[in-house]
C-alpha cells in the first residue's frame, strides 16, 4: 500500500508542474500585466518601459515563469488592480467562505445520499426504490444551476424563509452565536442546492453496487449460515458497497468547485466561485489566474487523495 | 532446406513493478527453442499452457516481439533487423484457437474471406465473390453463407470459416494454434480430418501447436515437446510416443487415456509408476532452475534435453 | 464445372449492391426504441421541436428579435408577446425559439467535435497500447484533473474576435477526455480479441483495422456516449451563457434567457423570462437522456444476444 501511495505521490508532482505551466501561459495570454492598472497615464512610455524592465518583463519566459512560482510558492499573487490590494489576502477571506459552504454540501450529500442509496439497493424494485430512482433520473437531467434558481425563487423570494444573498446578516458580531446561527442559515439553501444535484451520482453508485452485492456468493452464504438482515447489511454489505462512496469524497471537490461557481453567482454568496466571475467581469486578471491556479490544485489534491483513500478501502485497485 | 527454421529463439516479457514501473523481471516465455519444418509434413508442438508454444506461433507470425534469435522462411530472414522488412504473410498463415473471437463478429462471411483478397489481390468484386464462394465450398460449407453473420455458425463451422481465410492466398505454411481445443469432442475429429484433406490437396506444411497428445498423434510426423519456453524433446512419431526418453514426455504419453476398459488397472499402475519416477529423477533432467537442459541427438531423429553427461 | 461458368452464375443469382454495406445495429437500435414508449415519445419530441424551431427561426428575423424596443420593456405575456418581454423590450417567445435553436446546434457542434477528437485519441491509444498508451493517457489525466469550467470561462473571456465558432472551440478543448478514456478501455479490450490479430496476419494494415475492424465493434458505444455527451453540452452549454460566457450578446441560448434570472426583480416577479427557458431546458435534456439510455439497454442488449 505504501508503494502505491509513493507512486502516486510522484505521479502528482509533475501534474502540479504541468498545471502551473498551463496558468502560467494562460496568464501570459491574458491582457495587460500587473502594471496596466496601476500605473498614472501622465507617466512616459520610457517609465514604463524602464519599471517592466526593473519588475523582469523582458525577461526570457522561463524566468518570469520561476519569478513567478517562487512567488506563487510564498502566497506572492501580485495586488488586484480592481481592489488595490495583495490577491492573497482578497482570496482568503473568500477560501473560508467557499470551505464552509463546501462542508456543508457535503455533509448533506453523504447525509441524504448514503441512506437514500441503501435503501434503493436494499428495496430495489419496489415503490419507496422508484420513487428514489425517479428522484435520480430527474437530478441527473437537471442543471445544477437552474435548480439553484428555483430553490431561490420557491424557498427565498416566495416564502421568503431564508436569506436570498450574501453569507451573514449585517450588523453581528464575527463570533457571537446569532453570528454562526446567521452563517449556517445562510449556507443552508445553497448547500442543500448543491447536495440535491451533486447527490445523484452517489445514490445511482450505491444503488446498483448493493444490488450488485446482494446476488454475491459471499451474501448468500452469510444469508445461509443464518446471519439476520441487519447483520448481513451492517457488516458485509456495508462493507464493500459503502466505504468506496468515502474514496469519492475527492472526487467531489472538482464537481463542488464548478458548483461553487455558478450557486455562489446565484446567490451572491462571497465565496471564490463569485470572486473568480467578478475579477474576469472586471478584467482583473491577477486574481483570475491566481483562482485557476488555487481550483487546479485543490483539483489534483482531491483526486490524489480520493486514490489514496481507495487504496486504503479496496485492495484491489492496488494491483494496477 | 527447411521451409521455416527457427533458431535459439527467445522471447522475454518484462514484468514491471516498483515505484518507477521499472522492468524488474522477465517472463521468458520462450527461451532458446529451435526446430525445423520441412517442405509438406506436420509438425507438432506440444506443451503445457504457459510452456510458450502459442507464443512462438505468434513470433513466427510477427505478433510478437522477439528478443533475441533468427526465424528464417525459405532461407530468408524474417526478423532481420535492418533492410527492408520481408512480407512472407501471403505464404504464412495462421488457423486461431477460439473461433468465437477470430472472426469479427460485425463481418459477413464474404468480408471475412476476402480480406486476404483485398490487401494482396486486385480483384473485381465478381471474381471476389467466386473465390469465396469457392474457398467455402472447399471447406465443406455452403456456398449461400456468404453474407451470413458469424454468429449464425457453430464453432465448428467457424472453425471452417477461419481454415478458408487462412488458406485463401494459398499459403505454403499454415500454424494451427490450436484448432480444434475450443471445440466439442464431436467435432474436433472433423475438422482435423477435414485439415489434414487439405493439407494434401494444397500441399501444405502445418505447424500444429497444441496441448493434446491424442490430436498430436493423429495429424503430426514430427514433434517437439516445450516445457516452461524450452523443448525437452523432439522427434518423429514413433520416437516420441514409443520411445520417449525424457521424463517429462514419459510423463504426457502415460497420460493418454486408455480406451481399453480391461486394461484399466495396468494403465493405472503404469501411470503411478512414471509418476513415482518423475519425481525421484525431476533433478536429473532440469536443471537447478527446473529448466530443461539443452538438446542432445540420441538418433538421427529424435532429440532429447539431458544433462551434459548424458 | 469451369470457373467462368460459375463467375456469371454468381453473378445472375446475386445483386451485388443490394449487399454492399454491412447492415448495422440501427435495426436493433430502432426495434428496441420502439418498445420503450419513453424513448419514443422523448425521439418524437426532439424531432419535432427540432424541426419547429428551426423552421420558425428560418421565418423569423433574428435581428428584429435581438433589436431593443424601449417602448416594450417588461411586458407581460399578451398576444402580441406571447411570453412578454426582457429589459430591452424583446420578444421572449422568439427569443426562446432562437435560443433552443442555437443551444441544439452549438451542442451537437461541440459533441460532435469532441466525439471526433476523443474517439480518434481513445482509439488510437488503446489499439496501440504500451508506450503510447502510456503517454496519450497522462495526457487525458491531466486534462481531465484541471477545473475545466473556469479555464473554458478564462478562454471565453480572452479571446480575440469571440464567436460562435471560438466557443464551441474551446468548448470542444475541454470535453474530449471523457469519450477517449471510455474508449480507450473498450479498445484495449477489442484488439486482444483474436479477429484482430488475424487481420494483422492477413496483411491489413494498423489503419485499416482500426477503422475497419475495431471502430465498427465499438459504434454502439460511441453513439449511445454521444447522446449522452448531447444533453451533457447543452445543459453546460446553457450554464455558460448564464453566466454570461456562452455565446456573444446578439445570439441569443436558452441560457442567455436564465441569465436574466440573476436580476432578483426578474426572478421574483417576471418569471415569463426564465421559467419557459429553465422548462424547455429541462425537458430537452431529459429527452436526449431518454433517447440514451434507450440506446443504452439497445446496445446491452445487443452484447447478449451476440
Amino acid at each position: 500500500m505504501w508503494k502505491f501511495i509513493v507512486r502516486r505521490l510522484i505521479i502528482t508532482m509533475p501534474q502540479i508542474v504541468v498545471l502551473s505551466l498551463f496558468v502560467f501561459i494562460l496568464a501570459s495570454l491574458m491582457p495587460g500585466d500587473a502594471l496596466s492598472g496601476q500605473i498614472d497615464p501622465n507617466i512616459s512610455r520610457d517609465a514604463i518601459d524602464e519599471m517592466r524592465e526593473r519588475l523582469g518583463m523582458n525577461d526570457p519566459w522561463y524566468i518570469q515563469y520561476k519569478d513567478w512560482v517562487v512567488g506563487a510558492v510564498q502566497g506572492d499573487f501580485g495586488d488586484s488592480f480592481r481592489f488595490k490590494m495583495p490577491v492573497t489576502d482578497l482570496i482568503w477571506g473568500r477560501i473560508i467562505n467557499t470551505f464552509w459552504l463546501s462542508l456543508v454540501s457535503v455533509i448533506f450529500i453523504y447525509a441524504i445520499g448514503l441512506p437514500l442509496g441503501i435503501i434503493s439497493g436494499r428495496y430495489n424494485d419496489r415503490l419507496i426504490d422508484q420513487v428514489i430512482t425517479g428522484y435520480t433520473y430527474l437530478g441527473f437531467a437537471t442543471p445544477l444551476f437552474i435548480f439553484a434558481l428555483v430553490t431561490l425563487w420557491v424557498f427565498g423570494f416566495h416564502f421568503g424563509w431564508f436569506p436570498t444573498g450574501g453569507s451573514v446578516a449585517p450588523g453581528l458580531e464575527p463570533g457571537s452565536m446569532e453570528y454562526i446561527l446567521s452563517k449556517l442559515h445562510h449556507l443552508l439553501l445553497p448547500g442543500l442546492s448543491i447536495a440535491l444535484i451533486g447527490v445523484v451520482g452517489t445514490v445511482q453508485y450505491l444503488r446498483s453496487e448493493i444490488i450488485d452485492t446482494k446476488q454475491k456468493d459471499f451474501i448468500l452464504l452469510a444469508r445461509a449460515k443464518g446471519a439476520p438482515e441487519s447483520r448481513v447489511y451492517n457488516r458485509h454489505i456495508f462493507r464493500n458497497s459503502v466505504l468506496p462512496i468515502a474514496a469519492f469524497f475527492g472526487y467531489e471537490i472538482t464537481m463542488l468547485i464548478s458548483g461553487s461557481v455558478f450557486v455562489e453567482r446565484i446567490y451572491s454568496y462571497p465565496g471564490m466561485g463569485n470572486l473568480f466571475i467578478e475579477s474576469i467581469l472586471l478584467r482583473d486578471y491577477s486574481v483570475v489566474t491566481a483562482l485557476v491556479l488555487l481550483f487546479g490544485l485543490a483539483a489534483i489534491i482531491g483526486a490524489l487523495l480520493s486514490d489514496i483513500i481507495l487504496s486504503i478501502v479496496d485492495p484491489r485497485i492496488r494491483i494496477k | 532446406m527447411a521451409l521455416l527454421k527457427v533458431d535459439d529463439l527467445k522471447i522475454h516479457f518484462p514484468i514491471r513493478g516498483g515505484i518507477l514501473n521499472r522492468k524488474i523481471d522477465d517472463v521468458r516465455a520462450v527461451d532458446g527453442v529451435s526446430f525445423e519444418v520441412k517442405q509438406g509434413e506436420t509438425y507438432g508442438l506440444v506443451g503445457e499452457s504457459g510452456s510458450g508454444k502459442t507464443t512462438t506461433g505468434k513470433a513466427i507470425m510477427g505478433l510478437n516481439n522477439i528478443t533475441s534469435g533468427d526465424i528464417y522462411f525459405e532461407g530468408t530472414h524474417l526478423n532481420a533487423k535492418k533492410g527492408k522488412k520481408v512480407d512472407v504473410r501471403r505464404d504464412v498463415q495462421m488457423i486461431f484457437q477460439d473461433p468465437y473471437s477470430s472472426l469479427n463478429p460485425r463481418k459477413r462471411v464474404l468480408d471475412i474471406i476476402a480480406e486476404p483478397f483485398r490487401n494482396y489481390e486486385k480483384m473485381t468484386k465478381k471474381e471476389e465473390m467466386f473465390k469465396v464462394q469457392e474457398l467455402l465450398e472447399k471447406v465443406g460449407l455452403s456456398s449461400d453463407s456468404v453474407y451470413k453473420y458469424p454468429h449464425e455458425f457453430s464453432g465448428g463451422q467457424r472453425q471452417r470459416i477461419g481454415v478458408a481465410r487462412a488458406i485463401a492466398l494459398k499459403p505454403k505454411l499454415i500454424i494451427a494454434d490450436e484448432p480444434v481445443s475450443a471445440l466439442d469432442v464431436s467435432v474436433q475429429a472433423q475438422v482435423l480430418n477435414f485439415l489434414q484433406d487439405i493439407q494434401k490437396d494444397l500441399n501444405l506444411t502445418i505447424l500444429f501447436i497444441a496441448h493434446d497428445l491424442g490430436v498430436i498423434k493423429h495429424m503430426c510426423n514430427r514433434i517437439g515437446i516445450m516445457y516452461r519456453g524450452r523443448f525437452v524433446e523432439e522427434g518423429l512419431r514413433d520416437d516420441i510416443f514409443n520411445d520417449p526418453q525424457h521424463i517429462y514426455t514419459k510423463r504426457l504419453v502415460a497420460a493418454i487415456p486408455d480406451v481399453d476398459p480391461r486394461r484399466r488397472e495396468e494403465h493405472q499402475s503404469f501411470r503411478a509408476q512414471v509418476k513415482e519416477e518423475y519425481e525421484q529423477s525431476f533433478n536429473d533432467y532440469f536443471d537447478e532452475n527446473g529448466l530443461a537442459h539443452s538438446l542432445k541427438p540420441v538418433t538421427d531423429t529424435h532429440k532429447v534435453a539431458l544433462p551434459e553427461r548424458g | 464445372m469451369s470457373n467462368k461458368n460459375n463467375a456469371q452464375e454468381v453473378e445472375e443469382t446475386v445483386d451485388f449492391d443490394k449487399f454492399d454495406k454491412s447492415p448495422s445495429g440501427f435495426k436493433i437500435f430502432w426495434k428496441e426504441l420502439l418498445k420503450d414508449k419513453l424513448a419514443l415519445f422523448s425521439l418524437i419530441f426532439l424531432v419535432l421541436i427540432t424541426a419547429f424551431v428551426f423552421g420558425i427561426s428560418w421565418i423569423l428575423d433574428q435581428d428584429e428579435i435581438v433589436t431593443v424596443d424601449l417602448f416594450a420593456i417588461y411586458e407581460p405575456p399578451s398576444s402580441e408577446f406571447w411570453l412578454g418581454t426582457d429589459y430591452g423590450g424583446r420578444d421572449i417567445f422568439g427569443q426562446l425559439i432562437i435560443g433552443t435553436r442555437n443551444s441544439l446546434l452549438i451542442g451537437i457542434l461541440v459533441t460532435v467535435m469532441s466525439g471526433f477528437i476523443g474517439i480518434v485519441f481513445g482509439v488510437v491509444a488503446g489499439y496501440f497500447g504500451g508506450h503510447i498508451d502510456n503517454v496519450m493517457m497522462r495526457i487525458v489525466d491531466f486534462f481531465m484533473v484541471l477545473p475545466n469550467l473556469m479555464i473554458i470561462i478564462v478562454f471565453v473571456a480572452i479571446v480575440p474576435k469571440y464567436s460562435v465558432w471560438s466557443f464551441s472551440l474551446v468548448m470542444t478543448a475541454f470535453l474530449w477526455m471523457g469519450i477517449a478514456r471510455l474508449i480507450r478501455s473498450r479498445a484495449l479490450q477489442e484488439k486482444e480479441l483474436d479477429y484482430v490479430q488475424a487481420s494483422r496476419t492477413l496483411g491489413s494494415s494498423h489503419t485499416k483495422i482500426i477503422f475497419t475492424q475495431v471502430l465498427p465493434n465499438i459504434t454502439s458505444l460511441i453513439v449511445v456516449t454521444m447522446t449522452l455527451n448531447l444533453a451533457a453540452n447543452i445543459g453546460l452549454e446553457s450554464g455558460l451563457s448564464f453566466l454570461g460566457f456562452g455565446f456573444p450578446e446578439d445570439t441569443p441560448s436558452l441560457g442567455t434567457l436564465l441569465g436574466y434570472a440573476t436580476n432578483p426583480q426578474t426572478l421574483e416577479f417576471r418569471w415569463w423570462i426564465w421559467v419557459p427557458a429553465a422548462v424547455l431546458i429541462l425537458i430537452l435534456m431529459l429527452a436526449v437522456r431518454n433517447v440514451g439510455e434507450a440506446l443504452k439497454r439497445a446496445a446491452d442488449a445487443r452484447q447478449r444476444r451476440a
